[in-house]
């Protein structure tokens, strides 16, 4: 029975996501064999890398899901972030970087008000703020690729620091630590799961809803931007293609990070081990030798087994079947009996 | 004043607000007729058809999103990945001939697009992470099987879906016939007229002893349908496939749906209305080329003429 308690222990809601990293991390130990290739310092700077492209992503998107939202712009305000910084930021990235997060924040800001004000569900306008967003950059970049002179600041925001990090990376890190001490020790985190789990009650208990779900989604917007931002200082360029396939795997990261769909569920440290998930895959994967077709096919079915696993009628099915056997199995003793 | 007097007043109240909604779209329709029609070269046999071609392969996604949405499962972003591995099934499997190819690839589509229809149906599983996981699987199945190369054709065959029959591309009628077939499923048919009703209230359809599970299946497996039907168009128009085929197409389609007037929460909506909703943002794209706009103008203002269509739907229906 400890055993059984044991295993509840880790797939708890709040625990899993940090199962699911260690179970990744041993099974690619298990089959790397101590030949060296995943535990390396590269893999794990590589895994550091990976994280700071999606993890800001992911945090942002996450943090939408937690008020029962879904924000399908921050692929958009990603690549737009980039485009702006990259554009304006040759001579001065500050000031760049200072425009595409701007841009990010008033994106957020402006899809939260119509939100808000016009009672819309998120997906509806988000998803016109995306086309939007992709059109402004098609716009702004010219549909080519925009390259950024300033190799110095490539350079140096990728440059390793303390075998692991480098200050992208570290940037994230600091942003997912700053987001975990403002969620545990502000209201912001108690208004934001409130918001999520019950709008209409927190909204009787006093809770201004709409400016929690206006700030959501600007902090939706900034994070996205950021990465965005991060992302084309370090490539040195921007285009408006490509970039665009960030959302996926960031809906997948905060779901594997123990984000709940239905609202109220979930903790940026939570998002951080769940892209980390991801990324161990990916770059793990590729670092003991497999074809990158296994990252997709091992990260769907994690993903599949997730969905399945916290599916609202899979344990009413469970019992279901368990009562059957169970009333079977009566039946066949009170025939032996006879 | 008494209550019977306060509900006369709200709903009279309501009626003026669904009617101001109704002039808003009445006149949003006739401002778009107006600028198309004042484009010149816009009624021409050429652009017309130019039209009536763009809109059937992403329309045919658009009306196999249209049932994922109305059953109140939001969207899939799997559907065009769906849209590309039929593409390549029909392709490879064209040397067995193009009806059994083309019931292969419907075949396939429905069993890929039906399994997630039936985790979401049963499980209640979260539809969202179901189509994500599904990409995710279909990507790297796919590269498993090709190796990352093109598919090219492996029998004979394509041309009899291109041209024309009484001056409409082929391509279109197939997008029309699945629009029609759509709405007759769901006009018709005992699973169609349950969908909006398992759409808008699952639990109270369950308990009204509606086997939900089994509609929402039948809504993804007709939503692989038609995303067979694309990929078979698409495989057909271009002579060779890869994953890229169909990409964005989840994007797109699920515009031309809240375009339409479908309801993003689900219970109301129509394959006739997802007809509109293509049109509309099929005669936006033609007009701003038309009027010389660059490539990258009309995807801006495309993308903030979707956000505005949305929003005048949603303050219509607003309570």
């Amino acid at each position: 029975m400890t055993l059984k308690a044991a295993i509840t222990a880790l797939v708890a809601a709040k625990v899993r996501p940090f199962t699911i990293v260690l179970g990744a991390v041993v099974v690619l130990g298990l089959i790397d064999g101590g030949s060296g290739y995943f535990f390396s310092v590269g893999t794990l700077f590589s895994v550091m890398q990976l994280f700071a492209t999606l993890g800001l992503v992911a945090l942002g998107l996450g943090l939408s899901m937690l008020v029962r939202e879904f924000d399908l712009s921050v692929a958009g305000i990603f690549s737009l972030a980039g485009c702006i910084a990259v554009m304006t930021g040759a001579t001065n990235p500050w000031l760049g970087a200072a425009l595409g997060v701007a841009a990010g924040v008033m994106s957020g800001l402006i899809q939260g008000v119509i939100m808000t004000q016009l009672n819309l569900s998120s997906v509806g306008v988000t998803l016109g703020g995306l086309l939007t967003l992709q059109g402004m950059t098609y716009v702004l970049s010219g549909n080519q690729t925009v390259s950024y002179p300033n190799m110095a600041v490539a350079l140096g925001l990728n440059a390793p620091f303390a075998h692991l990090f480098s200050i992208r990376s570290a940037v994230a890190l600091a942003v997912f630590v700053l987001a975990a001490l403002a969620m545990a020790f502000t209201h912001i985190g108690r208004d934001v799961i409130a918001t999520g789990s019950d709008r209409r009650a927190s909204r009787t208990a006093g809770l201004n809803t709409d400016r929690v779900l206006i700030a959501v989604f600007i902090a939706s917007g900034a994070l996205s931007a950021l990465a965005g931002v991060l992302l084309s200082y370090s490539l040195g360029a921007a285009s408006p293609v490509g970039l665009s396939d960030v959302l996926a795997p960031a809906a997948a990261a905060a779901i594997v990070g123990g984000v709940s769909v239905v609202g109220g569920r979930g903790s940026p440290a939570g998002i951080a081990a769940g892209v980390l998930t991801l990324c161990i895959l990916r770059s793990g994967l590729s670092a003991i030798g497999v074809p990158p077709y296994v990252h997709d096919l091992v990260t769907g079915a994690i993903l599949l087994f997730i969905a399945v696993l916290d599916a609202p009628e899979l344990a009413r099915h469970i019992t279901a079947w368990r009562l059957d056997r169970a009333e079977r199995r009566a039946q066949a003793l009170a025939r032996n009996s006879i | 004043m008494t209550e019977l007097a306060l509900v006369t007043r709200f709903e009279k109240h309501r009626a003026r607000v669904r009617h101001a909604a109704l002039w808003v779209r009445l006149a949003a329709a006739a401002a778009i007729a107006a600028f198309a029609l004042t484009t010149p070269g816009f009624l021409t046999p050429l652009s017309l058809n130019a039209l009536f071609t763009a809109i059937s392969f992403v329309g045919c996604v658009a009306v196999g999103m249209t049932f994922i949405t109305l059953t109140g499962n939001i969207m899939s972003l799997a559907l065009g990945a769906t849209v590309s591995a039929s593409a390549l099934m029909f392709l490879a499997t064209l040397s067995f001939g193009i009806i059994p190819a083309f019931l292969l690839t419907v075949l396939f589509a429905v069993i890929i697009t039906g399994l997630q229809g039936f985790l979401v149906g049963h499980f209640r599983a979260n539809p969202i992470l179901v189509s994500i996981a599904a990409l995710s699987l279909l990507l790297g199945g796919a590269a498993f099987v090709t190796g990352g190369h093109r598919i090219y054709p492996a029998g004979e065959g394509l041309a009899m879906f291109k041209g024309r029959i009484a001056g409409i591309p082929k391509e279109a009628l197939c997008f029309f016939a699945t629009v029609l077939a759509g709405q007759f499923i769901l006009s018709w048919t005992r699973v169609g007229r349950l969908m909006s009703m398992v759409g808008s209230n699952f639990r109270a359809a369950t308990a009204a002893g509606i086997d939900a599970a089994m509609i929402i299946t039948a809504a993804y497996v007709i939503a692989g349908a038609c995303a067979a039907v694309s990929g078979v168009l698409l495989a057909a128009r271009y002579g060779s496939g890869d994953m890229e085929l169909g990409a964005g197409y989840d994007y797109t389609a699920i515009a031309a749906v809240l375009v339409g007037g479908t309801g993003i929460s689900g219970g109301s909506g129509s394959t006739l209305r997802t007809l509109v909703g293509v049109t509309v943002i099929a005669i936006i794209e033609v007009v701003l080329l038309l009027r010389g706009f660059s490539e990258q103008l009309q995807y801006l203002i495309t993308g903030l003429i979707v956000l505005a269509v949305i929003m005048l739907h949603a303050a219509g229906e607003k309570r």
